[in-house]
């Protein structure tokens, strides 16, 4: 698998300081899991944070905090409260993948069908799959907000170049694209997406209506 | 030198990006490897005085309440104490492997209640094995090159950087914020990254 396309610095870097939110963090995560560049640039920027950490203004404790700190570790008092893994969030894209056999595709589209993965409030990020017809033109548009897209399965091209598995797409309302699906194979792609798609074309406006993703 | 528990930790503001002496750096990961080895509670006391206030204000600047922040830094260090085995000084330094911690104390709690439980559920975590065989350097002397990169950044450069690393709120209401165009917030922070990013390079 070569990897030709990866996320744009700012983001990488808003995944490493941990400050991407989730939908995004997942793709962009399942990308870096295969990445070694990008997995490489991630550590730099944790590296960064620990710098960034350890010369902090420190945040006087409140009193007893040692005392009551102490006592957590030594008699396993609160034996049940969270800790966080400390590594690098990634996906497993096994438990991605077998969500496939889950639930119904949706229809989007000719060729085109849609899986919520997951159902954000209004104005977030909304985690989905999307699988395309091998051959299929998808409507020429644009984006409302952003889109991250991690190719899974398969691949496109659009004027942006040919994407496939392991590459990761970045649009917004500055791209406008028309993506063709390779024939061969049919194209599974994990998105995460904000705002709406914007058909341009004369039948993409026709179709417009009927989009809601 | 085990601090008193009775008393607020007496700590100052420390020097900008100075220099650590190289024996502290290095000894923050002998500490985790003795809490490791021995759960020496007197190395863990150390780690805690050190990193306790810093990570209560790594997340009160992210916009935890002072209660709130000081929870999150003592589950911060909890964590330290229970998984003090997987912590692998070749691979990472101490304030890396403890800011990445934090940071996903931070994930989870300060965005607990947006989160969509589909996502979350299906976020596994793995080890982060990153090979880097051109790497010369070790964690130590990558973290203090990193210092000192850091600290030849002008205060508008820092401001940038600083930018990216406390803000997670999502970028419209950074704009709305700050009054500006919404493009204007995308390009500081790219701009951040990218100076990051040749600071990164240089270490190779």
């Amino acid at each position: 698998m070569t990897i030709r396309h990866h996320p744009d610095i700012a983001t990488l870097g808003s995944f490493g300081f941990g400050t991407l939110d989730k939908a995004r963090a997942f793709v962009v995560a399942a990308h870096v899991t295969s990445c070694a560049k990008c997995k490489a640039m991630v550590r730099g920027f944790e590296e960064t944070g620990g710098v960034v950490l350890e010369d902090l203004e420190p945040a006087p404790l409140s009193m007893g905090a040692g005392e009551a700190m102490l006592d957590m570790v030594l008699h396993g008092a609160d034996a049940d409260r969270r800790t966080a893994e400390p590594r690098l969030a990634e996906v497993d894209l096994r438990t991605v993948l077998s969500t496939f056999d889950e639930g119904p595709w949706r229809w989007l589209g000719p060729g085109v069908h849609y899986k919520p993965l997951t159902t954000a409030p209004a104005g977030e990020a909304r985690l989905f799959l999307l699988k395309a017809e091998p051959g299929t033109s998808l409507p020429e548009h644009t984006h409302s907000g952003t889109e991250l897209t991690l190719i899974l399965r398969g691949a496109f091209s659009h004027s942006g170049g040919r994407f496939g598995p392991g590459d990761l797409e970045e649009a917004d309302s500055s791209v406008e694209h028309q993506p063709v699906v390779d024939d061969g194979d049919v194209c599974i792609c994990l998105v995460a997406m904000d705002g709406q798609l914007r058909l341009t074309g004369f039948m993409g406006r026709l179709l417009q209506p009927f989009v809601r993703l | 030198m085990l601090c008193s528990a009775h008393q607020a930790w007496p700590i100052a503001a420390p020097q900008r990006y100075a220099p650590m002496a190289d024996n502290e750096t290095t000894s923050h990961s002998r500490l985790i490897e003795r809490v490791a080895a021995n759960q020496d509670r007197h190395a863990f006391m150390l780690l805690f005085a050190f990193f306790g206030p810093r990570v209560k204000g790594f997340m009160m600047r992210s916009g935890a309440s002072d209660a709130y922040a000081e929870e999150l830094a003592q589950e911060t260090l909890l964590t330290v104490w229970r998984k003090a085995q997987t912590f692998d000084a070749s691979r990472a330094s101490a304030s890396t492997w403890i800011f990445t911690i934090a940071r996903n104390l931070r994930i989870d709690g300060l965005r607990r209640e947006k989160l969509a439980a589909n996502a979350q559920a299906q976020l596994d975590v793995l080890d982060l094995d990153v090979e880097r065989p051109d790497q010369t350097l070790n964690s130590v002397e990558r973290a203090e090159r990193l210092r000192a990169a850091l600290s030849g950044l002008s205060p508008d450069q820092l401001d940038l950087v600083r930018l990216s690393f406390f803000e997670d709120k999502p970028h419209p209401e950074i704009a709305k914020a700050l009054n500006i165009p919404l493009g204007t917030v995308k390009s500081r922070l790219r701009r951040s990254m990218m100076l990051l990013r040749e600071i990164l390079e240089d270490l190779k």
